[in-house]
C-alpha cells in the first residue's frame, strides 16, 4: 500500500488498538446507537463511504487510493463484535466495490 | 404494424406463464393482492422463540424511505432471510431497531419498539404481534387503502404508480437517518441509456439512471447486481430477470413488477 491510504491505515490501526485491546471479554455487544460514534473506526468508515455518490467524477488515484483504504480498514471490522461487524462489513463492502467497480470503468476507456 | 410483433409478444407471454406458474407440482401461483405485493415473511428464529414470523410490508415502508436507506445504509440484504436479523440486533439499534426504537421521530410521532428483553417464561406482550403477525389478525397500524388512496394508480404490483407518487411530490421518500447514515454530496446521476431487447421487434428499453438512483443511489445495483462495466456487458435474459436476477432482484417482487412490460419497453418499435 502506498500515499495517503498508508498513514490513513496506520493511524486507524493505531486508534483500533486503544479501542479494541486483545483480551476483552467484558466489550459491551449491544452498545447503544450513540456508544458508536466515538469510535475510531468509524470516522474512517464514514471517510470512505462518504463519496460513494461522486465516485464516477474522482480520478482514478482517488478511487485506487479508496480501494486500499477500504482493504485496511476492512480486518479492523471484522474484529467487532456482532452486529456491529456483520453491519458495517457488508457497508464498507459494497463502498469498496464500487470504487473497485468505478476505477475499472475508467480504466477501460 | 411490424408482422413480427405478435410473435415476439407471444414469446415474452410464454416466457412469464411458464415462470408465474413455477409452482411445484405444476400449481399455477396466485398472484399476490395488491397490499400483499412486496410483503416479506421472516422466520429466522420466531417459531423457536414461540411467537408467529415477522410480516414486513414494503409498502407501509417504501413511501416514507428509499430503498437506499434501508439497503445499505441499515444493511438489510436483497433477498428475504440473507440478512438473519435476531431480536438482539434491532435491540442493539441495528436493522429494524435502527428506526424501530422507542426513541426516533417520524411523521410527528415516536416510532415503536422492535423488540424487548424479557424475563425468561414470560408471554408475549402485545406490542410483540405488531410485527410478528404471521397467522395473526392484527390490526395492522398503516392501512394499505388509507395509506395508497391519494397516490397515483398503478396497473400492477400495489396498484400504486410510486415512480410517479416520488415526482409529484406526493411522497417524500427520506433518504437519511441520523446516526445510521454518513453525509454525502448532492450527486449527478448518469445518463439514461437504451437497451435494444433480444427479441426482433420488441420495443427498445429506456434504462433511466435518474430514476433509479433517486431511490437507490450506486451501491445498491453496482457491481453486486449488474457488474459490468460497459454497456451490453452484464449479459442477461428476460428468463433471468423472471427468475430474480439483475432487474428482477428488484422487479419481480416489490418495484413494479415483470408484468408492466411497457415500463421498461418503452420505445416505439422501429
Amino acid at each position: 500500500m502506498t500515499g495517503p491510504g498508508r498513514w490513513r491505515a496506520i493511524a486507524v490501526a493505531a486508534a483500533m488498538a486503544g479501542a479494541l485491546p486483545a483480551a476483552a471479554p467484558a466489550a459491551p455487544r449491544m452498545a447503544a446507537p450513540a456508544a458508536r460514534a466515538d469510535e475510531g473506526w468509524r470516522a474512517e468508515f464514514e471517510d470512505i463511504c462518504a463519496k460513494t455518490q461522486d465516485a464516477m467524477a474522482l480520478s482514478a488515484e482517488e478511487l485506487r487510493s479508496l480501494v486500499e483504504r477500504s482493504d485496511a480498514l476492512l480486518p479492523i471490522l471484522e474484529r467487532l463484535p456482532e452486529p456491529e461487524r456483520k453491519v458495517f462489513t457488508k457497508r464498507l463492502q459494497a463502498c469498496r466495490n464500487l470504487y473497485a467497480f468505478v476505477l475499472e470503468t475508467k480504466e477501460k476507456r | 404494424m411490424n408482422r413480427r410483433l405478435p410473435g415476439a409478444a407471444l414469446a415474452l407471454a410464454f416466457a412469464f406463464s411458464a415462470f408465474a406458474a413455477g409452482e411445484p407440482g405444476g400449481m399455477k401461483k396466485r398472484r399476490p393482492l395488491p397490499h400483499e405485493y412486496g410483503r416479506v415473511v421472516i422466520d429466522n428464529g420466531s417459531t423457536a422463540a414461540k411467537l408467529p414470523p415477522v410480516v414486513f410490508e414494503h409498502w407501509a415502508h417504501r413511501g416514507k424511505f428509499t430503498c437506499r436507506l434501508c439497503h445499505v445504509d441499515i444493511g438489510f440484504g436483497m433477498s428475504p432471510g440473507s440478512t438473519r436479523i435476531k431480536a438482539a440486533d434491532n435491540m442493539a439499534g441495528y436493522y429494524c431497531g435502527a428506526c424501530h426504537d422507542r426513541k426516533r421521530k417520524f411523521d410527528g410521532g415516536t416510532v415503536f419498539e422492535a423488540c424487548q428483553k424479557m424475563p425468561a417464561g414470560f408471554p408475549p406482550r402485545d406490542t410483540c404481534y405488531r410485527c410478528h403477525s404471521y397467522g395473526k389478525d392484527v390490526k395492522p397500524m398503516d392501512d394499505f387503502a388509507s395509506v395508497t388512496r391519494n397516490l397515483p394508480r398503478g396497473r400492477f404490483g400495489n396498484g400504486v404508480d410510486w415512480e410517479k407518487a416520488e415526482q409529484d411530490g406526493l411522497i417524500k421518500p427520506v433518504d437519511f437517518l441520523e446516526g445510521i447514515s454518513i453525509k454525502r454530496q448532492s450527486f449527478t446521476a448518469q445518463k439514461d441509456f437504451a437497451l435494444s431487447p433480444k427479441v426482433e421487434s420488441m420495443p427498445e428499453i429506456v434504462f433511466s439512471h435518474a430514476k433509479h438512483t433517486v431511490w437507490n443511489g450506486c451501491e445498491l445495483c453496482h457491481p453486486e447486481i449488474f457488474v459490468g462495466v460497459k454497456k451490453g456487458t452484464t449479459k442477461y435474459t428476460m428468463v433471468d430477470i423472471f427468475e430474480g436476477k439483475y432487474c428482477g432482484v428488484c422487479h419481480v417482487n416489490v418495484a413494479f413488477p415483470m408484468t408492466d412490460c411497457q415500463r421498461c419497453h418503452v420505445k416505439a418499435v422501429r
